[in-house]
């Protein structure tokens, strides 16, 4: 359908370019100058519609974007509010599926923990709760990472083949708060994050924001099922100086609040995860990835 | 047959219809693919003056109901009252009658603005002295409610003081309220320079068509590919004052200085080439204002037409300079706090306004002793520097989102410099430092070079026009969804 009128539009356009041109060169002595202005218009209309059916045109290695004025009038309308609501009922039937225990969750685990710079203040307190309790915790540290350098990359999947977890925690986010038109770009980066991880249960959490963002906490919880997402924002965090990052304490707390929550709302309560005597321990193994790493 | 396929009428009607997050701004593709319909109509009615105010009356409306929805009935309201109430004025001949009339005009207006504008910030305010749980009103800004609001009343007192005679129809008045090309962002188009081009509804020479059409390029370069994209960066410093080294601030406080000139003078460049295109000329209202020396001349060059517009309806009423040296520094300050207020409510604006005004009373004290050191390039040269600090950082108040932001921000470039983060910042922005290289180039050449430049595209060939009319709008479309993204200190 987009094609067909795609191709109605530009096949018009093609007509009405050859008689501007004609036009334009009889009328270039009137005075009417209008007409030159609206066919220069128009013509660069029909450049960028045309340019926008055909494959990308890439200039000097550099792959020139389109408009998407077409794709805008053929979308498919939004759904009405009774298609909404069957669809979030058989939503709910499936996330009722997929709460049913289907792994086994109280022996001891092997977690990995993977993020950005967060995981720095959330690790060491994560670890003491693994010691505690017999898990291995490996850490994987991205500085400056999003979800769309790792849905971009087949890190996750690396990491999960090597170390081999039961479950992962993934803390991941704060590098987007400000993301213009999250929801619509980085989906598919959120979802092949989340198809690296294979059939192992996971808990996401969310960023602790220090401003309103632009939409990456409801990205996360559009595409996690039912308890698989920690929702951070809104809690109140001591802050490092650079005003982002909570203190080694605040963030011992907030290690706290998900593991607690986990218990009771999480769709995959870890079973052993007593509260430990100590405040911190060392991770099994931490790895640390630079912000330019491919 | 599927060109008429219900889903694509009603994706074509949803797009027209009003949408509260996605005004109509000349800066968007939708706004040219109607002016494409536009162009030929208004062409052919150009020579008939009714059918041609009719017209571009009803795409005015259109216009501003695309961005405010049903708030464009309050316009046609507001046209209305101030057209009969113009129509007494002129007819009575008692002076507190006629003041009467002028008294219930601005009042209206201003109520309207208030109300609309100002009454959550008042009742804000007013919880905070009392002490109660503060409900906001459920309030929608009408788009540009600011700008067409002081037209009226400069019509109104206009027509008080004999400047203009009030419109013959109230049509030609709602054109002169309306129209489009400034209707949501200015310039703030003044009645005596305005109506008189209605009444003789000259034809655009093809010079006028093909200069307004340079101004729109222009207004479409700096708006919707400079400030557009250099503001990404500047959002990530202001959004997280602390997050960032000095430097890094410091870059936002001079990209955002640039990003608010790129961003307000290219829709005004915009406007003002609309309206050309149409045969109806508006007054500049940006004149290289980062060339300034000192801030009475910054003000000369920012904003004309609202700086103007305060100048006649505010600080000359107010008593001007004509009451004594302590009434001028008094009158100066009101009017700026004003036009502080006048472009948002909040403190910020309040004290961004009245900083200004302190700084202009400052410049009209020390005049005297200025005038007397000899205007050499280094006296210049620290001049210029002075007025660019005070600028820069006044306009960090105007923008951060509190007071504390605000000082953290400044606070951050002095304590906090790190010029070791210097090489990294540019070889990750190279394009947002290559960007403002383009501002601060374009902001110091000369005006006959400008000048020179628009009289070649004017003359310039058909093929010519084209090709750069494309190039821009790719560069648009490039730059739309290039991203910035934190980087460096944040990102540790």
């Amino acid at each position: 359908m987009q094609s067909y009128f795609k191709f109605i539009l530009f096949g018009n356009f093609i007509v009405t370019l050859y008689h501007i041109f004609r036009l334009n060169m009889k009328k270039r002595n009137t005075s009417n100058s209008y007409f030159g202005i609206w066919s220069i218009m128009t013509v660069a209309l029909a450049v960028f519609i045309g340019l926008s059916i055909y494959e990308p045109v890439t200039i000097c290695g550099i792959e020139l974007r389109t408009i998407s004025m077409v794709d805008k009038l053929t979308k498919t309308p939004e759904p009405t509010p009774e298609e909404v609501a069957e669809a979030k009922r058989i939503e709910e039937e499936v996330k009722k599926k997929a709460e049913m225990p289907k792994y086994d969750l109280s022996t001891p685990q092997t977690f990995l923990f993977i993020g950005d710079s967060m995981l720095e203040g959330l690790y060491p307190r994560l670890a003491a709760y693994a010691k505690e309790n017999g898990h291995k915790l490996y850490v994987v540290i991205w500085w400056g990472s999003t979800s769309e350098k790792w849905g971009n990359s087949d890190k996750l999947k690396k990491y999960v083949e090597k170390y081999q977890p039961t479950y992962v925690f993934i803390c991941l986010g704060a590098n987007e708060l400000f993301v213009k038109d999250i929801k619509e770009k980085r989906k598919d980066y959120v979802t092949n994050m989340i198809s690296q991880i294979g059939d192992r249960p996971y808990l996401w959490i969310g960023p602790p924001n220090w401003k309103p963002d632009t939409g990456i906490n409801e990205l996360i919880d559009e595409n996690t099922p039912e308890g698989y997402f920690f929702l951070t924002n809104g809690m109140t965090f001591d802050r490092k100086k650079d005003g982002a990052h909570p203190t080694q304490k605040s963030s011992e707390l907030w290690m706290d609040s998900v593991l607690r929550w986990m218990k009771k709302d999480g769709a995959n309560p870890i079973i052993n995860m007593e509260v430990p005597q100590e405040q911190t321990a060392r991770a099994t193994r931490v790895e640390v990835l630079y912000p330019n790493s491919k | 047959m599927e060109l008429l396929s219900p889903e694509v009428w009603n994706n074509i009607v949803e797009l027209l219809s009003y949408q509260k997050d996605a005004p109509m701004l000349f800066s968007s593709g939708l706004f040219w693919v109607i002016f494409l319909l536009f162009i030929p109509i208004y062409a052919t009615l150009k020579n008939r003056r009714w059918q041609m105010i009719t017209f571009v009356v009803a795409f005015s409306l259109y216009f501003y109901y695309k961005s405010s929805g049903f708030f464009f009935l309050l316009l046609i309201g507001t046209s209305l009252l101030d057209w009969i109430l113009s129509h007494i004025i002129i007819k009575l001949h008692s002076r507190f009658t006629r003041k009467l009339c002028v008294t219930i005009s601005i009042i209206c207006s201003i109520g309207i603005l208030c109300y609309f504008k100002y009454a959550n910030f008042f009742l804000w305010n007013w919880n905070q002295m009392i002490e109660w749980n503060f409900q906001p009103l459920d309030v929608i800004l009408p788009v540009g409610i600011s700008f067409y609001t002081f037209q009226s009343i400069s019509y109104i007192v206009d027509v008080y003081k004999g400047r203009v005679s009030p419109t013959k129809t109230w049509l030609e008045y709602l054109f002169f309220l309306s129209f489009f090309p400034a209707l949501v962002a200015g310039p703030i188009v003044r009645a005596d320079y305005f109506l008189p081009q209605v009444r003789q509804n000259n034809r655009a020479t093809r010079n006028d068509i093909y200069f307004g059409f340079w101004l729109i390029l222009l207004g479409i370069v700096k708006k919707a590919i400079i400030a557009d994209y250099i503001a990404q960066y500047n959002d990530l410093i202001f959004a997280n004052p602390t997050g960032y080294t000095g430097f890094e601030s410091l870059m936002g406080v001079i990209g955002y200085t640039m990003q608010i000139y790129c961003d307000f003078s290219g829709y005004s460049d915009m406007a003002i080439g609309i309206a050309l295109i149409m045969g109806f000329k508006l007054s500049k209202n940006f004149d290289f204002p980062y060339k300034s020396k000192n801030l009475t001349e910054f003000w000369r060059r920012w904003h004309i037409s609202l700086s103007s517009w305060l100048r006649d309806y505010i600080y000359i009423p107010l008593g001007g300079n004509r009451k004594g040296t302590f009434r001028t520094y008094i009158n100066n300050f009101l009017t700026m706090l004003i036009g502080g207020l006048w472009h948002g409510a909040d403190w910020k604006f309040v004290f961004w306004g009245a900083m200004h005004g302190v700084g202009l009373a400052i410049h009209k004290a020390f005049r005297p002793l200025l005038d007397k050191i000899p205007n050499t390039w280094l006296v210049k040269a620290i001049s210029w520097s002075i007025t660019m600090i005070v600028v820069s950082l006044l306009w960090v108040f105007f923008r951060a989102d509190s007071w504390q932001d605000s000082l953290l921000i400044i606070q951050n470039i002095f304590i906090d410099f790190r010029p070791d983060y210097i090489p990294v910042f540019t070889s990750v922005r190279y394009i947002w430092i290559a960007m403002m290289a383009v501002i601060i180039i374009s902001h110091s050449l000369p005006q006959r070079w400008y000048d020179a430049m628009a009289n070649w595209f004017v003359k310039s060939p058909w093929i010519a026009k084209l090709a750069i009319f494309v190039v821009v709008i790719q560069l648009v479309i490039q730059f739309m969804s290039e991203e910035v993204t934190p980087f460096i200190y944040f990102q540790f």
